[in-house]
């Protein structure tokens, strides 16, 4: 009875060590910047962000890991100012000084999306761009993902902000409207958010609002299912063209086109599908979807 | 050879209308004038079904059944910026969506279709996406309903749920900033930027086109009968967020939104519909006389409320249930604007107490108080009622 408990005990911990050794490790370094944001009027606002190695040099880093990988997430101030890095029902690695470091190691994750933020000075370093997408993946999906982080800016609050004066948050009147740090034509140059594929593939498309307006996103051409709703889970199961979106609120939708072609999807609040008073130059990309 | 191939093109023609189950005609127009609850005006763009009707924001209602073969026949007759219509909601394919770039537009004094089939029963919109931020300010912009595959106008869609009356409330605001000529007749280059005010401060929060007093005004009540059931749908074509409020008691419970039944139902008194959304509400009307449904605009920036105002619901006091009638007149008597409920489309007729002719009525109302007071017959010729103006 004793050997065949001793057994399986042994057998059980051959399985967790070789989970283990199988377990992927996946790093990030991030880097907390000053950049420089120029908009196609040839205005720019000079914004934070956590930098990765990412090409998108306007927008902090997206996240992607396997909730089977084990993390190792170092985070570097390289900002004058303290900030925080921490991510709701993740981790927190609390306040970070100028020219300090914050690092962390953690694995056993649940799949799903998640945001990620400095929390200091809340909303305001969150709206300068110190806020990102995580998204920990399930090893078992293979549906291609897009991922759209909405932000807009207002130039005189990234001014004043620079100067140490914080805005009040009810004159907010923004004029650029960005899908990852670019408004239109830039947008569908990018391929995590530029939505392609073919008819009767199932696309996923994550969209988190990390900025200080609600939006009100339009497909054309397509409904789309919500799959996912970080403000109203009760939500979840609508087929919808038409998808709002509260400040730091996340959606994941699901959607399988019927027919090909090349469709819009922008912020319905048409004020936001302009940039610094152009037309077509905020929030508004296309679908491309091939027979 | 030519011949033949000429034969064929207008049999293939006369095929592809044949199976066109409704059509409709819808003109773009630049020369609105819209007057707001405090008498100023403001010039606006928008749709008609006819060149001599005059431009109303909203444009009028397309109506069709699920199923249904629509073609629009789409003249721009605007003297300016080129126009097209976008089917919000419906799923159409590319060429029928109504983006210029990725389609056509359309010029002035030209036409062009848009071929879509009807897909789920359900409330949707239509509106220009040339110049989108400007033109749907301007105006252009109205309701879809796609009914059901019978066309039962009391039941939401096939197989779903009867209703005795049901009402449209389509949020909007204007800017008045924005409708000066030098922004309405812009110049039109796709390959030049475009330029729209940079500040948005809307004066006016329209629900159907009427703001402020004009909501309150009593002839523009929405009329229902006691104890109605109603089918409410709502929709947002503005860039504020709209609150709608019903008067507790009424069980407002939502049921479906951008043409789709929601997988729960929601109960709730409160229907925050965001730019572009719509959503379908059913009330339970009970024995009073008015209900106050409140609308809230708010601003997306900051979500401050920046405009609250009333639709009022009003019930006849008539017990219908218990009349055969085709139509109906309330109040009554008055003092010179009666309110009227025809079932029938037919235009009606109003006569002197005496029997003469004075003219036909297709409005919800008649307004007879610049005439003498008396007493007055209204008829649908085979039922008449008198009213009388005192």
């Amino acid at each position: 009875m004793f050997a065949k408990h001793k057994n399986i005990a042994i057998l059980l911990f051959f399985v967790l060590i070789t989970g283990k050794l199988l377990s992927n490790q996946i790093s990030f370094r991030l880097e907390i910047k000053n950049h420089s944001i120029l908009f196609n009027d040839g205005h720019s606002v000079d914004a934070k962000l956590f930098s990765g190695i990412s090409n998108n040099i306007n927008c902090s880093e997206l996240l992607i890991w396997q909730s089977t990988d084990t993390l190792n997430l170092k985070v570097v101030n390289l900002d004058i100012a303290s900030h925080g890095f921490m991510s709701n029902n993740l981790f927190d690695l609390g306040i970070i000084a100028p020219g300090d470091s914050a690092s962390i190691t953690v694995s056993d994750f649940q799949p799903g999306i998640y945001r990620y933020f400095d929390a200091t000075q809340s909303p305001y370093n969150e709206y300068l761009g110190l806020s990102g997408i995580i998204h920990i993946k399930n090893p078992q999906e293979n549906t291609p993902y897009f991922y759209w982080d909405l932000r807009e800016y207002q130039e005189e609050w990234n001014d004043q902000l620079n100067l140490g004066v914080f805005p009040n948050l009810l004159n907010y009147s923004p004029k650029y409207f960005t899908i990852n740090g670019n408004s239109e034509p830039d947008i569908n140059n990018d391929p995590i958010a530029r939505v392609t594929g073919n008819v009767g593939q199932e696309l996923k498309i994550v969209i988190v609002n990390n900025g200080l307006s609600i939006h009100s996103m339009h497909f054309h051409g397509y409904h789309a299912v919500l799959v996912n709703s970080s403000k109203n889970s009760s939500h979840v199961g609508r087929s919808k063209d038409t998808f709002p979106l509260y400040p730091s609120e996340y959606i994941v939708l699901s959607l399988t086109p019927d027919k090909p072609g090349e469709y819009p999807v922008h912020d319905h609040n048409l004020v936001a599908v302009t940039g610094g008073g152009i037309y077509h130059a905020g929030m508004f990309t296309t679908l491309l979807i091939s027979p | 050879m030519r011949l033949i191939l000429t034969l064929l093109c207008i049999l293939i023609t006369i095929l592809a209308e044949s199976q066109i189950d409704y059509n409709k005609l819808i003109i773009g127009r630049n020369n609105g004038i819209h007057t707001f609850h405090d008498g100023q005006q403001t010039r606006t763009f928008g749709f008609t079904e006819t060149l001599s009707a005059a431009v109303k924001v909203p444009g009028p209602t397309i109506s069709c059944n699920a199923g249904d073969s629509v073609k629009i026949d789409f003249w721009n007759m605007s003297q300016g910026a080129p126009h097209t219509i976008h089917l919000h909601g419906l799923d159409v394919d590319q060429q029928n969506d109504g983006v210029g770039m990725l389609s056509f537009e359309v010029m002035h004094d030209e036409h062009g279709y848009y071929y879509f089939k009807a897909p789920h029963p359900g409330t949707y919109l239509y509106h220009c996406h040339v110049g989108s931020t400007i033109h749907l300010q301007a105006g252009m912009y109205g309701l879809v309903i796609v009914r059901p595959t019978d066309g039962n106008q009391n039941l939401n869609w096939d197989g779903g749920e009867t209703f005795n009356k049901e009402f449209s409330l389509l949020a909007s605001e204007m800017d008045t900033v924005w409708h000066n000529d030098t922004i309405l007749d812009h110049e039109h280059d796709m390959t030049m930027p475009l330029y729209v005010p940079e500040v948005y401060n809307p004066q006016y929060f329209l629900i159907n086109g009427l703001s402020g007093t004009q909501l309150t005004d009593p002839v523009n009540y929405l009329f229902a009968l006691k104890n109605d059931k109603i089918y409410m749908r709502l929709a947002n074509i503005g860039y504020y967020g709209t609150k709608f409020i019903f008067p507790t008691g009424l069980n407002a419970r939502t049921v479906a939104s951008d043409g789709r039944p929601l997988p729960f139902e929601v109960l709730s008194d409160t229907v925050e519909v965001l730019p572009g959304e719509r959503y379908e509400t059913f009330l339970q009307l009970g024995t009073e006389q008015f209900y106050p449904i409140i609308v809230e605009h708010f601003n997306l920036n900051n979500q401050i409320i920046e405009s609250s105002q009333e639709v009022i619901i009003q019930t006849s006091s008539l017990n219908l249930t218990s009349i055969e009638n085709n139509f109906y007149i309330f109040p009554n008597p008055s003092k010179g604007m009666f309110n009227i409920f025809n079932a029938n489309e037919d235009a009606l007729k109003l006569y002197t107490a005496d029997g003469v002719f004075m003219k036909f009525i297709s409005d919800d109302y008649i307004d007879l108080t610049s005439y003498p007071c008396g007493v007055y017959i209204i008829s649908d010729g085979i039922q008449s009622i008198k009213i009388v103006k005192d």
